[in-house]
């Protein structure tokens, strides 16, 4: 035990003596472990801003669209549109959907008492409130029957009240959608940027207005959405409604579907097709960050080892045992690697938080990354610390000392 | 009673092997060195004379032969033991004196206690101030390595392997890389140590150095060739007055 506190001893010496050294050896551990940690909480932060975005849009969701093919580019909608007749035809016989609303989707001019913007504008029934789970900041959503009876009535996103209504409460004034005025009974809570696009930048309309007034009904529904019981019965619920519009639309056994349903569990897989290829990527940048780092430790050990190896030679000739000599040497690459690990670490983390503070992306840091990039460093550092240095203490002391 | 040995080799050989080519760098050395003795070891240069010493250092093993080293069979020795054996038993010093860079002459000189097994070393940074004063360099223990001259390197080097009281002080042209007014300095503190008790084994190139010795053995392609006792021994003052004669220029 005195022995070992001696040689410990002997290891901190020769770090304090060789301070360059360390502090470049030290510093090699520190970016590659820092990297490492911020490239990989990166791809982990995008990855689960993907599924929160996801998961806002409800998880328990259904679209249910006309077929659509990739045609050079562009999506061409083929088959019959979906319709009213279908909409009735699901929501009569439906077990697995309690709720289903039409969506008729237009890009419009809205235009309030103080600005005006161009937006979505989703006609939808009150469905549409369930199954997306928005709620509303203030006002009220509109009514089962002033769907039914095609209300002039809206609820707004916050970006809309922002441009249309700067500083004033926009519940009870009118807006004109189109040239089309409604009046906004609600406004919608913040949501934040879903998907493809800000889920903010919304207006919500009874969609027998906007088929009335704006969109027409000769090309039946954008879409309908629908929201399963349960996360657990997303599968029945594509079943049922494919099972339905099959019958209805006549499609006969092994004849192709001329809809398609999308769900919560077929947009994660493209998704996660995604942020698979997102973190494949940032995996590189890590990988190189770490050979960068690793070759750094390995230069400075092998520049250092001529020196080092005399050393060894010097210490063996006055009597040091191979073991004194690997026990130092182990020491001193373990010592190193744990505080360039530790400093790494602190350096990643802080970098995520910088980041974080800069662009507003929160980068959760990941254990995992912490392990990898800690673990692959002190790999370097030890192997290039440590193993030069046991060849070196395994030689005959003169043919150490005569090493060049 | 008959002085005891501290060295006894018996047809030690050392072939080194590259490849195809043998070089016989030792042949059939016999050779007996007693406690007390100050011997100097000559020849020309690649006869064998730190191959030889070496292996009495135990820094290099012997192909064949025997080597007893104060009574210890050293061809018998494990690594570990060899290691114990130079810990204990020698100092060894060098041309180029293989001090370590960045380290203080104190630090130096209590390198040989940190790997000291024997535990009789408690107080070694006293010890190695103390071997540092019996080398004259009391006012430098807190040198660094680099603020010292070649001279006094060296006797950092000396210093080093007095430190753990060895049974055989050994060494390889220690006046190699130094001035002739150093390298007196050098042999005489040799000599000093002797009349202490010291037994000093010492390669050289130099006669005037050589001639501070008792006992002159001179090597020729790994060989033996003569090895008699030397009668007028050299000392620090007559050195002096020779190298103050003027050169004669013809
Ligand atoms: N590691 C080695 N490998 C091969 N040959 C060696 C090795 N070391 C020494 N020799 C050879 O052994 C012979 C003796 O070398 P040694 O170093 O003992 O000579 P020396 O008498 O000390 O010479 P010098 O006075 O120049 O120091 C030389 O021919 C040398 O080439
Ligand atoms: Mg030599």
């Amino acid at each position: 035990m005195k022995r070992f506190l001696k040689i410990f001893k002997v290891a901190f010496i020769s770090i304090y003596k060789n301070r360059t050294r360390s502090l470049l050896t030290m510093l090699g551990i520190i970016i590659g472990v820092g990297a490492v940690i911020m490239t990989i909480s990166a791809g982990e932060g995008a990855t689960l801003e993907v599924e929160n975005q996801i998961s806002g849009l409800g998880t328990n969701l259904l679209m249910i669209q006309t077929k659509s093919e990739h045609k050079a580019g562009i999506n061409v909608r083929m088959g019959r549109p979906i319709n009213e007749k279908d909409f009735d035809i699901l929501k009569k016989n439906s077990v697995w959907m309690p709720q289903l609303s039409p969506l008729v989707a237009i890009g419009a001019q809205a235009i309030g008492p103080s600005g005006y913007k161009s937006t979505m504008v989703y006609g939808v029934s009150y469905d549409y409130f369930y199954i997306t789970s928005r709620a509303l900041q203030t006002g009220s959503f509109f009514t089962e029957d002033d769907v039914r009876t095609a209300k002039k009535y809206c609820v707004i996103g916050q970006t809309i009240r922002e441009e249309l209504f700067p500083g004033e409460d926009p519940i009870g004034h009118q807006i004109r959608i189109d040239k089309v005025p409604f009046t906004v009974l609600g406004l919608l809570t913040e949501e934040g940027s879903g998907g493809m696009q800000d889920m903010d930048d919304i207006i919500l309309a009874p969609y027998t207005t906007i088929q009335n007034r704006l969109y027409g009904h000769q090309n039946g529904y954008t879409m309908i959405m629908a929201s399963a019981l349960s996360e657990d019965h997303i599968a029945d619920a594509e079943m049922e409604a494919s099972e339905l519009l099959r019958e209805s639309h006549k499609i006969m056994d092994g004849d192709e579907d001329d809809f398609e349903i999308m769900t919560q569990i077929e947009l994660q897989e493209i998704t996660g097709n995604v942020t698979g290829i997102l973190t494949i990527l940032l995996g590189a940048v890590a990988s190189i960050s770490l050979i960068v780092g690793g070759i750094g430790i390995m230069n400075i050990m092998l520049v250092s080892v001529t020196e080092r190896t005399r050393e060894i030679g010097t210490r063996l000739a006055i009597g040091a045992r191979e073991s004194d000599i690997l026990t130092q040497f182990l020491i001193e690459a373990i010592v190193l690697s744990l505080v360039g690990g530790i400093l790494g670490i602190v350096f990643g983390i802080l970098g995520n938080q910088i980041i974080y503070k800069v662009t507003g992306f929160f980068i959760p840091t990941v254990g995992y990354s912490i392990l990898i990039g800690f673990g692959f460093s002190a790999l370097v550092g030890v192997a290039f610390g440590y193993f030069p240095a046991r060849k070196a203490a395994k030689l005959n002391p003169i043919d150490a000392l005569r090493y060049e | 009673m008959p002085a005891k040995k501290v060295i006894e080799t018996k047809k030690l050989n050392r072939i080194f092997k590259n490849g195809e080519i043998e070089v016989h760098a030792l042949t059939d050395i016999d050779m007996i060195i007693e406690e007390g003795e100050f011997v100097a070891i000559m020849g020309a240069s690649g006869s064998g004379k730190s191959t030889l010493l070496h292996i009495i250092g135990c820094l290099d093993r012997a192909t064949s032969g025997e080597y007893d080293l104060d009574g210890v069979q050293v061809n018998k020795l494990g690594k570990n033991q060899l290691a114990d054996v130079r810990n204990q038993k020698i100092g060894f010093i060098f041309q180029s004196y293989n001090l370590l860079a960045r380290t203080t002459a104190l630090e130096n000189v209590e390198l040989p206690l940190i790997y000291d097994r024997t535990g009789q070393f408690p107080n070694s940074k006293e010890l190695a101030q103390k071997a540092l004063e019996q080398v004259g360099l009391a006012d430098r223990i807190y040198h660094k390595t680099n603020e010292l001259s070649g001279g006094q390197q060296q006797r950092v080097a000396i210093a080093r392997a007095l430190v753990n009281n060895p049974a055989l002080i050994l060494a390889d042209e220690p006046t190699g890389n130094l001035d002739s007014k150093a390298s007196i300095d050098i042999a005489d503190l040799f000599v000093q140590l002797n009349n202490e008790g010291k037994t000093i084994v010492m390669i050289t190139h130099e006669p005037e150095i050589a001639q501070f010795a008792k006992r002159m053995i001179y090597l020729r392609d790994g060989q033996i060739i003569s090895d008699k006792m030397i009668e007028k021994r050299s000392t620090k003052a007559f050195a002096l007055k020779e190298l103050e004669k003027p050169v004669e220029t013809p």
